[in-house]
């Protein structure tokens, strides 16, 4: 049996998680129940889904044993329990940005996805945002699910949001089971960094994995916007925990590993910042 | 001669300009074009989103095979919003500096050992 208590950004949050699928990932055959005890932030669903897809993986059966009614209730209208035999709820108060189960060649269904979850459904919900925040969200959003694309080897990318209006805030996640930061950039330069200086190094402006490509803009670009946004975001990939906010870094080591890479990404929806600024580089004098 | 027109929306059959891959697509043009000695105007004109790995395998690994002379005199874009610009210019010169030097990002592990 295990039980989940309060599962939200929290670094408590994320060890849980990994308990839960370093308790499990052996089994073979057998039931694997799951109990969501407390409150859980719904953006969470992507990094359940994904741990539950690796021990659904050993033929285990994954059964809800308990879940609180109002968790119930939100992860029936974001779609994700119906992934585990549950009914879809509707979702009347157009919160919720649904779970999404998508094969790394998908760009076509994450775009209507995306424009279908954040652009349409939810135009009403955020008449407070200036200019051009939106579109950085959404730009931002890409950013990481075009990495995980890339970079992950993933066979699959979960993703899943969340609006907390009463906060001013969107938290939207994405999650793949692939290699890893700490493999993938070892890998590439044969060093020998840990996870969190393998994310660390990533993060930083022109850092790239990639072999005759130029690259390592998309994480430094998210940093910046974060910054201004005043918003975070955070990554949590093998036994690293790395979290970035405006006024500061934090690096953090895991008991066990995550299986792939969680980004959770949290925006503030009441930013001023005008992002539409006009560029005053002179469009001849790019190259 | 006038440059050859390549429309992104066109090539990539999309107005998000996101994916490596639809990336590719435009630099394989542009590169036969090179090669055909023409000229190219790169028109982003009803694209609605870029990310930056997009523009860096369409735009930024040219900077692998022609010189920086060579790209000023025979590439130009047009219809490109001002966070294009903006995106556009860091991959340029992200491109330019990874190109110098290839064995920078090999010693660049110093950078986060020293903090």
């Amino acid at each position: 049996m295990s039980k989940l208590f309060t599962i939200d950004n929290s670094f408590e949050s994320y060890q849980s998680l990994i308990s839960l699928y370093n308790e499990n990932s052996n089994k073979v055959f057998s039931e694997i129940s799951v109990e969501l005890c407390g409150f859980f932030s719904a953006n969470m669903s992507a990094a359940l889904g994904a741990v539950l897809d690796l021990l659904s993986d050993g033929f285990n059966t994954i059964n809800f044993d308990y879940i609180r009614g109002d968790v119930e209730s939100i992860l029936s209208k974001n779609d994700f329990l119906t992934f585990y035999g549950r009914k879809r709820a509707v979702d009347i108060y157009g919160t919720t940005i649904k779970f999404q189960k998508l094969k790394p060649t998908d760009g076509k269904f994450f775009k209507s996805y995306v424009i279908e979850e954040l652009l349409n459904t939810h135009v009403a919900d955020l008449p407070r945002m200036s200019a051009g925040v939106k579109e950085k969200i959404i730009e931002a959003i890409y950013e990481i699910f075009v990495n995980a694309q890339i970079h992950s080897e993933t066979t699959h990318i979960y993703t899943c949001g969340q609006f907390f209006p009463n906060k001013n805030k969107i938290e939207f996640t994405i999650v793949d089971t692939g290699i890893g930061f700490k493999e993938k950039v070892n890998r590439r330069f044969n060093w020998n960094l840990s996870s969190e200086e393998a994310i660390n190094w990533a993060v930083q402006d022109r850092k790239t994995t990639k072999i005759g490509i130029p690259g390592g803009i998309g994480l430094a670009v998210l940093s910046e916007f974060i910054a201004k946004n005043k918003g975070k975001f955070q990554i949590i990939s093998d036994d690293g925990f790395y979290q970035f906010e405006a006024n500061g870094v934090i690096l953090k080591r895991f008991v066990g590993r995550f299986p792939g890479t969680i980004v959770n990404l949290q925006f503030k929806t009441n930013d001023p910042y005008n992002y539409s600024l006009k560029s005053e580089i002179n469009i001849n004098d790019i190259f | 001669m006038e440059p050859l027109q390549i429309q992104i929306v066109n090539l990539i059959g999309d107005v998000y300009a996101v994916e490596a891959e639809d990336g590719q697509k435009i630099f394989n043009s542009i590169t036969k074009a090179f090669t055909d000695k023409q000229k190219v105007n790169i028109s982003f004109q009803n694209i609605e989103m870029l990310t930056t790995a997009f523009l860096n395998t369409a735009v930024g690994q040219l900077y692998k095979d022609y010189t920086e002379e060579f790209i000023k005199e025979n590439l130009s874009v047009s219809d490109i919003s001002d966070s294009g610009i903006v995106s556009l210019k860091r991959v340029v010169d992200t491109a330019k500096l990874y190109f110098k030097d290839p064995e920078a990002m090999q010693h660049s592990i110093n950078e986060i050992l020293e903090d």
